[in-house]
């Protein structure tokens, strides 16, 4: 532990060196703008910036897009509160009671108490990362590749599980995403596979194009089509002085941040989209152990502290696999895994003490992008939401140039954009049809991975393929994994019984 | 049976087909030391099957008399064709026009797309953000843009 601390302190170093700074501020800045700003989510935002990065070192890289990642948790909940309309879906949640709050003039103290609770839960975040990461770094060195295959078949089954309406659906989605990443040149012998005689082929399918397209692309074209009146809406823009909570408001709020910051952090270290999930259980919670219950949906500020703070501090502890064992379980973490890849880092049990000063530099500067975003998030609340009135029609332009752009300058290559136009497309129709992005995006980020996992463990047990369930943390993932699989059916079951009066 | 929701259904049921050809086609090898073709024909055939299990489904609750989703058609397919079609066009010229020819190309034809009508506001609009991020990608993040014939 006390190891730990002195690493921490090394990175704090790092992490306060000016040019990390201006990284880490500019992450935030454009992570709050982000969040602010409905239609383009982090996903597309972190995918967009990645060119950005090319130029500087890993860790600033790396400081500067995960600035990005939790810029947007604090963004999104400016919208749900002031506009009922989530910057991001992590902020779906805030919409109940803090757009009630502010239908009852109340936003300053819902916006103060997101922004309060954030940087408690990020903090309570950071702070289990730092003491968390190290061990299960050292016992993940056990793990061989039948392991990570298993492990990487947990993580799919159960991201295809908490995402969407239809396990299947997302199931599919998986599947087209690991399909997508054979393409290119098999990561073992090294022939080309569904490349049809292309060069450009010959290297993958871009995934910041597949980001892109299925997520900003996507986005942009399904408003596209809709009504423009969304975004023209009144705006409720609160004065600094009547953004302060009360002490009463505090006192409401310390339990749920408190619990949030637990909840938050449990559910980043499972697979799935753990902000979504952590702000929808942090709100079950509350309401379920409120003195109150009949105060949520009409402005409770319990419903704004809860998920807000677990949605931050999910955030934090989503980078506890990613670094440590070098699988995200999230698609924003799944990016941030691709931006790892293009700065030449491969994230992995070995990566603290390969990389101590990315691995420590980052995480001081979440903390002190959690402070950069308390400060900015206060003051300059009234600045963000008249950003909200910035019409639709101009807007959406305005991203489609930038998704062109930033796609252009990932490879210099025009190509990579038919490809993100493509995949524009076909994020446009899975919306139309409900079928998840998500899924599809980590396969495709992990597919060379899981298919290396799985040749490598079949080659070790000469083709027996009782090497994944001989072993006994390969057998606990699995095992799992078929959990996962039979629980929704046995629900299911339960419900017919149920509906037929059993 | 949900129209949309079929094709979606037999849509990646035949990208299952597709990648399961192609991938008989390379060498399989055994599980031993599995060839090319192997991992991508598993997934091929682990498509088909999920794709037929969700098009039963779907069947069974058409059956059933059930609709799970409804899925509501475009209000506006012509504007989001033209938006489709001027997103392309921007593509396809993009090394010959040059980036901010096609930057402030791009965002005229899109702004008087989504209904911005007064041109002195859509021609400025355009112009300032064709200059800006000329500067912004150009100039000072020092990326290699196209030039096209306008040679900026």
């Amino acid at each position: 532990m006390f190891e730990s601390l002195q690493h921490l302190m090394t990175g704090f170093g790092i992490a306060t060196t000016i040019h990390n700074l201006l990284y880490c501020l500019t992450g935030a800045i454009v992570g709050t703008l982000i969040g602010v700003l409905p239609g383009i989510g982090p996903i597309a935002g972190i995918a967009l910036l990645i060119p950005a990065t090319f130029g500087l070192n890993p860790t600033s890289a790396i400081i500067m897009l995960a600035g990005i990642y939790y810029g947007a948790m604090y963004g999104g909940s400016t919208t749900s509160i002031l506009l009922n309309v989530p910057g991001e879906t992590a902020s779906v949640i805030t919409c109940i009671d803090g757009y009630q709050m502010a239908q009852k003039g109340r936003a300053g103290p819902a916006l103060a108490t997101c922004a309060i609770g954030s940087f408690i839960a990020g903090t309570i975040g950071i702070f289990g990362l730092v003491f968390i990461a190290p061990p299960l770094a050292e016992a993940a060195l056990a793990f061989g590749p039948p392991e990570y295959f298993s492990l990487m078949v947990f993580g799919f089954i159960v991201l295809s599980n908490v995402t969407g309406i239809s396990l299947i659906k997302s199931l599919m989605m998986a599947v087209v995403g690991l399909i997508i990443g054979t393409i290119g040149l098999d990561p073992v012998t090294g022939d080309a596979r569904f490349t049809f005689g292309s060069i450009y082929l010959l290297g993958g399918i871009e995934f910041v194009a597949v980001a892109i397209g299925l997520f900003g692309i996507g986005e942009v074209l399904i408003n596209v089509e809709k009504p423009a009146d969304l975004l023209e809406q009144r705006v409720l823009i609160p004065r600094l002085r009547e953004l302060y909570p009360t002490l009463r408001d505090l006192k409401r709020s310390i339990g749920p941040i408190l619990r949030g910051a637990g909840i938050g952090f449990g559910v980043g270290l499972v697979p799935g989209p753990a902000p979504v999930i952590a702000t929808y259980s942090s709100y079950m919670i509350e309401r379920k152990i409120s003195k109150n219950p009949e105060e949520f949906g009409k402005g409770a500020i319990e419903g704004v502290a809860g998920p807000e703070s677990a949605n931050n501090s999910a955030c934090q502890s989503a980078f506890i696999p990613l670094f440590v064992l070098g699988i995200p379980f999230a698609p924003p973490t799944a990016i941030l895994l691709g931006a790892l890849l293009i700065h030449g880092v491969s994230p992995g049990p070995l990566m603290i003490s390969q990389h101590p000063e990315l691995f420590w530099g980052v995480i001081a500067s979440m903390y002190i992008g959690n402070f950069i975003l308390l400060i900015l998030n206060l003051p300059f609340v009234p600045l963000f939401a008249n950003i909200l009135r910035t019409p639709k029609k101009i807007l959406l332009p305005l991203i489609i140039l930038f998704c062109i752009t930033g796609m252009f300058t990932v490879n210099n290559s025009v190509f990579d954009i038919w490809m993100m136009l493509l995949f524009g497309g076909v994020g446009f129709l899975m919306r139309k049809w409900a079928y998840e992005g998500a899924p599809l995006l980590l396969a495709l980020v992990l597919g060379p991975k899981l298919e290396v996992a799985f040749r490598q463990s079949l080659m070790i047990s000469h083709g027996d393929f009782g090497v994944f369930v001989n072993r006994p943390i390969s057998m606990a993932f699995l095992l799992a994994t078929a959990i996962f699989l039979i629980f929704p059916a046995i629900r299911l079951m339960f419900k017919k019984s149920k509906k037929g009066g059993i | 049976m949900n129209r949309e929701e079929a094709i979606g259904g037999i849509v990646i049921f035949l990208f299952g087909v597709v990648t399961t050809f192609f991938s008989l086609k390379m060498p399989l090898g055994t599980f031993r030391m599995a060839g090319t073709g192997l991992f991508p024909l598993c997934l091929g055939v682990l498509l088909i099957v999920l794709s037929s299990l969700f098009l039963i489904k779907l069947y069974l609750q058409k059956k059933e008399g059930k609709h799970v989703i409804t899925v509501q058609l475009p209000s506006s397919i012509k504007q989001l064709m033209l938006f489709l079609g001027a997103m392309l066009l921007a593509t396809l010229f993009f090394n010959r026009l040059g980036y901010p020819l096609v930057a402030f190309l791009l965002m005229v034809s899109l702004l008087k797309i989504l209904g911005m009508k007064r041109w002195r506001t859509v021609l400025p609009l355009s112009f300032i953000t064709a200059i800006v991020c000329y500067f912004l990608f150009v100039q000072w993040l020092k990326i290699p843009l196209p030039r096209g014939w306008i040679g900026l």
